[in-house]
């Protein structure tokens, strides 16, 4: 039962102790922030506090009993402290950095409020083994993301968030249909009980578009780069590191630890990979907003995870879950450079950038640290996550796959270092803007500083990676 | 103990590297560099310590075959102990010519960090812990780069994006062997090169020749010339790059792969090679900056390697090997005297220099030494190397050969002219806008191009010492050949002999004739420029239009337009499409609730008879 707490502790502590911070805010500003990042650190202890038990194999469940097959079971598995971890600790990071960023605004109690039941629903999410109340944890996530993406009231953003909120939440209703086709099928919620259940195409598409649209992946990409209108930090936690990996995460539950994978919808989801990868790879490379240009990487980088999870193999489900962290550190540590620069500079427009690696030396450094990690760079940690996707690809006889992703990576390469030319080379336009916060600049260097060390220290995850997929798929990793 | 020295190999020199980043610079400005030359001092004894003994260890590290194994073979031992020397020699060198420059701290640490990643990668004995090594190189390239002076962050990118391509290539091509082989282990089979094995060998030999700096991945040489500062040429492009990527392009080919003349591989890396010495050199024959011509020739000596190693007969690798380290040795000798002239006359442009020969007469021996070994002139190193691969290429082709030979003759061609243009013939004095009086450049720079122009004379006097003590071992079953004598010695094919030196004949006579023309050493083949059809692909080449770099670029903003315009329409799906269909629906429902009573009792009678319909159907099917 102790372990079971502590499941309990990293859902609902950020989950009902968001409500708290408005209260708190009549108090003071400070008590409020601390608190808010106290709750995400709760989540992350209590995941960190489930990892060594993780590491061993062992797995936790938890189950309080209802009628209608609405029991709520929440399980720690390898797979669901691993994603718990990368949350918490790439969200707790945020909202450090959010401290001096959101400072400068109005509806902060919206914000911290938003963020912090965010990060709790995600929690739910990733432990729950109930496909209702993984629904209900998905839906809140993005009524969530909605408020944070409208957090600035002007027109176009409000239609912005609007567009992110109805692309995803149409995409679950799809996926409720599949969730009740799946209950017609199996007589139950438990993702448990129905392991090894074979779903006709049918079913799984509908699962499918639930999870692409949360995703971003083609064809429901569009979203995301508009969403880069929200703050950064908020831009961070949604694009890099938390709601993107959420479609992926479920995939994972799903397609790999529950379902029998079928083999057609192994090659639509492949494919889809592929042409998210390259379009927005492309779309990457013609953009000017510096900002939808790094979310354009997201959907292309988010390829490359569902790739790695749909070759079905130890090795590419292995490679997926590094990419989830190791992408979302360095995507974290870009958005939130974004940030920085977008805030001091006063533009996000990169034809309006220029020379500012001479007056944000830091920024600079850490966005093309951050940079060489999301391009696949060894020994940065994102080689390692690449690395074992393609490799996946090439050893299932997916030749054509693998040739697909190393164009999109040779794209990655190319977007990413037309961007950091643009905004931090060349002659600057107007006056040189300085960095200002020094904690932004921190959490920046932070991230920074992990894609490496998670690189050189690429043994640790992998193991826990390789503990997850031995529970996932059943085979020694 | 051997165990813990090959460790230290690579942590050493990356200790000492991350040490020099966070050195007090203020107090103590000459710390870096010191740092620099004693870590390479110790990565030097270690190579010599090691150098005998065989080993190999691993570690477990991320899985799924992927150890962190390294090997201590013949052949890395000796290109370990290349790697110690010239990084030892340039950081000598750099502690000098660097010590006013602002970067001279940041350069001497990534110097460091190089020398660490260049000692895993030949001791890697596994290919992912190689590609690891193999990207921490690229991170130095582009980070020594960018501490130049000019605009130098484009040039760093363009470094990056080519080598990193052609690193992407290899990772490509590593994990296609993985999945024919079943092991990643740089030492448990070879495989044959049909399919797919060929297609995996050609990756990783891109990877190699990447590194190398072969053709086409060679554009971002001669723009580095100009904005990296020279210890960098000397060390990356100069040697340490040439020892990587041929030491891997060996142990592809040998270790990896059962490379046979048969191949239709083993043409293509031919043609890789002969492109290589030919393009490039045509290219450095007309520069008129000291540098940039040296960079067109770090480029095109490649093709010799590569043309040995292609041949896959015992003699070309043979002489593929020899001609790396020589070329290592002569090139970054030549970059030295480029560093010493830039240092004291305040220039590299040909244009300015003249007669320094006077003033800098151990500059000018170095320089006519390392020249006459890159020219391949007897009894130098060079010349001995050069005719081992023009006997492995006739072997194969004359076609190879004859392309071989003239790249010779356009080499000697363009030395004879940039030692004629610095070091001899009078400046008149508005052409001297550089210093008005120079002197000999310091000892510490003068020593190690000394030491390496000391070593073209050993290696081509002695030639034995470096073919029978280190290459043969070093390549094993490889170099042992039936049908050819000792390699070592005076080259048995007279004929080969008389060919060389006929064409040496002929470039001097070139010389002779273009000086005559123009009247200047920097004029000597000025006649070849303005040659009818060359002069127009010269000026083609000087736009850039041929660069592959730009190409590479304009097909990925094409690409990059029709990808973008595929978003776009599928955000104008959800934008235009889905918004307007909500709007036309509402409005046709709008339409039906127009207000008129009639209108709704109509609907109602219509709605009541459809429910009585379907009741009876429902009632009359269940019947």
């Amino acid at each position: 039962m102790g372990d079971a707490v502590l499941m309990l502790i990293a859902v609902f502590a950020p989950l009902a102790g968001a409500f708290l911070l408005p209260l708190l805010s009549a108090l003071s500003r400070t008590v409020r922030n601390l608190t808010a990042l106290a709750l995400v650190g709760a989540s992350l202890v209590a995941a960190l506090a489930l990892l060594p038990g993780a590491l061993r194999g062992d797995v936790v469940t938890f189950n309080l009993a209802a009628p209608l097959g609405l029991s709520l079971a929440f399980t720690a598995d390898a797979l669901a402290v691993f994603m718990a971890i990368v949350s918490s600790l790439v969200g707790a990071i945020i909202m450090l950095f959010s401290f001096d960023y959101i400072s400068h605004y109005e509806n902060q109690n919206e914000y911290y409020v938003m963020a912090t039941v965010f990060l709790g629903a995600m929690m739910g999410l990733v432990f729950s083994t109930n496909l209702v109340h993984l629904f209900v944890f998905w839906e809140i996530t993005g009524i969530a993301s909605w408020r944070l993406i409208g957090f600035y009231r002007g027109k176009s953003d409000v239609l912005k968030a609007d567009k992110a909120f109805l692309v995803t939440a149409a995409g679950a209703l799809v996926m409720l249909i599949g969730i009740l086709a799946v209950y017609g099928l199996t007589g139950t919620f438990d993702l448990a009980t129905m392991k090894g259940t074979a779903l006709p195409l049918g079913v799984s598409v509908l699962l499918l578009a639930g999870l692409l649209s949360k995703s971003a992946t083609l064809p429901f990409q569009t979203w995301l780069p508009d969403a880069g209108v929200a703050p950064s930090p908020v831009t961070a936690l949604l694009h890099a590191a938390v709601l993107v990996k959420i479609g992926v995460y479920v995939f994972a539950r799903l397609f790999l630890a529950t379902f029998a994978f079928d083999e057609a919808l192994r090659l639509l989801v492949a494919s889809l990979a592929g042409a998210s990868a390259l379009v927005s790879a492309g779309a990457a490379l013609v953009e000017t907003d510096f900002k939808r240009i790094v979310a354009y990487s997201t959907v292309s980088q988010i390829g490359f995870i569902f790739l790695g999870l749909a070759m079905g193999n130890p090795l590419g489900a292995a490679g997926a879950l590094l990419y989830i962290l190791m992408h979302g550190l360095a995507k974290a540590g870009l958005f939130l450079s974004a940030g920085i620069v977008e805030q001091n500079a006063g533009t996000k427009d990169i034809t309006k950038l220029g020379g500012l690696i001479r007056s944000m030396p830091w920024t600079a450094g850490a966005f093309l640290l951050c940079a060489f990690s999301v391009m696949g760079i060894p020994p940065f940690g994102g080689f390692f996550g690449k690395y074992m996707v393609l490799s996946a690809a090439v050893s299932g006889g997916e030749m054509v796959f693998g040739a697909v992703f190393l164009c999109g990576a040779l794209l990655t390469i190319l977007y990413l270092f037309r961007l950091f030319a643009k905004v931090f080379l060349g002659e600057a336009h107007g006056v040189l803007a300085p960095e200002k916060s020094r904690l932004m600049v921190a959490c920046v260097v932070l991230l920074a500083v992990l894609s490496l060390v998670g690189g050189l220290a690429v043994g640790w995850p992998s193991e826990l990676a390789r503990v997850a997929i031995s529970q996932m798929l059943g085979v020694a990793g | 103990m051997t165990q813990l020295a090959l460790v230290l190999a690579i942590v050493v020199p990356a200790v000492a590297g991350l040490l020099t980043l966070v050195l007090p610079q203020r107090r103590a400005p000459w710390a870096p560099a010191a740092l620099a030359v004693l870590a390479c001092a110790f990565e030097l004894a270690i190579a010599v310590y090691v150098f005998p003994t065989d080993f190999a260890f691993a570690w477990p590290w991320m899985g799924f075959g992927v150890e962190f194994a390294l090997k201590l073979s013949r052949l890395s031992a000796f290109v370990l102990l290349g790697i110690a020397a010239f990084s030892f020699l340039v950081t000598m060198y750099s502690a000098v010519s660097m010590s006013k420059a602002s970067a001279s701290r940041r350069f001497h640490a990534w110097v460091l960090l190089t020398v660490a990643f260049s000692a895993g990668a030949v001791l890697a004995d596994n290919l992912v812990l190689l590609l690891v090594f193999w990207g921490g190189l690229l991170l130095t390239l582009f980070a020594m780069i960018a501490a130049g002076k000019t605009r130098p962050f484009a040039t760093a990118i363009k470094a990056f994006v080519i080598v990193g391509l052609t690193d992407l290539a290899l990772m490509f091509g590593v994990m296609l062997y993985g999945h024919l082989a079943g092991t990643l282990s740089m030492s448990a089979t070879r495989l044959s090169l049909d399919g797919l094995g060929a297609v995996a060998f050609l990756l990783m030999a891109i990877g190699a020749m990447g590194k190398a700096g072969a053709l086409p991945f060679h554009s971002w040489i001669p723009d580095a010339a100009l904005d990296a500062p020279t210890p960098f040429m000397a060390l990356l492009p100069g040697s340490l790059e040439k020892l990587l990527g041929i030491y891997f392009l060996a142990r592809v080919a040998l270790d990896l792969f059962v490379l046979t003349p048969e191949s239709w591989v083993s043409p293509v890396l031919m043609w890789v090679g002969a492109a290589t010495i030919l393009l490039a050199v045509m290219m450095a024959l007309v520069q008129k900056d000291y540098k940039k011509l040296l960079a067109y020739h770090a480029i095109s000596q490649v093709g010799y390697m590569i043309l040995g190693i292609g041949t896959a007969l015992p003699v070309g690798i043979v002489g593929g090997l020899f001609h790396m380290v020589n070329n290592a040795i002569y090139k970054s000798s030549l970059f030295l005297t480029a560093g010493a002239v830039e240092r004291e006359a305040g220039t590299t442009d040909l244009r300015k220099l003249g007669g320094l020969g006077r003033a800098m007469p151990v500059t000018t021996a170095a320089f006519l030494i390392a020249a006459a070994s890159i020219s391949g002139v007897p009894p130098f190193n060079g010349f001995f190397s050069k005719e081992l691969v023009y006997d492995g290429a006739l072997a194969r082709g004359w076609v190879f050969y004859a392309i071989a030979l003239a790249g010779s003759f356009f080499t000697a061609a363009s030395f004879l002219k940039l030692g004629h243009a610095a070091f001899f013939g009078k400046p008149t004095r508005e052409e001297r806008q550089g210093k008005e009086t120079v002197k000999e450049a310091p000892w510490p720079m003068l020593v190690p191009m000394v030491v390496l122009a000391g070593l073209c004379i050993v290696f081509g006097l002695w030639n034995a010492l470096p073919i029978d003590r280190l290459i043969v071992p070093a390549l094993g079953h490889a170099a042992e050949s039936a049908h050819h004598g000792p390699f070592s010695g005076f080259p048995t094919n007279m004929l080969l002999v008389v060919l060389t030196a006929g064409v040496l004949g002929l470039a001097v006579l070139n010389h002779a004739f273009g000086v005559r023309r123009t009247g200047k050493g920097l004029g000597a083949v000025d006649h070849i420029y303005h040659a009818p059809g060359l002069e127009s692909i010269y000026k083609l080449q000087a736009t850039g239009a041929l660069d592959p770099y730009r190409m590479l670029n304009g097909a990925a903003a094409v690409a990059a337009k029709g990808l973008f315009a595929i978003d776009r329409a599928i955000d104008w799906i959800y934008n235009v499409l889905a918004t307007n269909s909500a709007l036309a629906t509402s409005w046709i429902l709008r339409r039906l609730h127009s207000g008129d009573v009639n209108r709704y009792i109509l609907w109602t009678l219509a709605g009541a008879v459809a429910i009585v319909l379907v009741v009876l159907a429902v009632v009359g099917g269940a019947r």
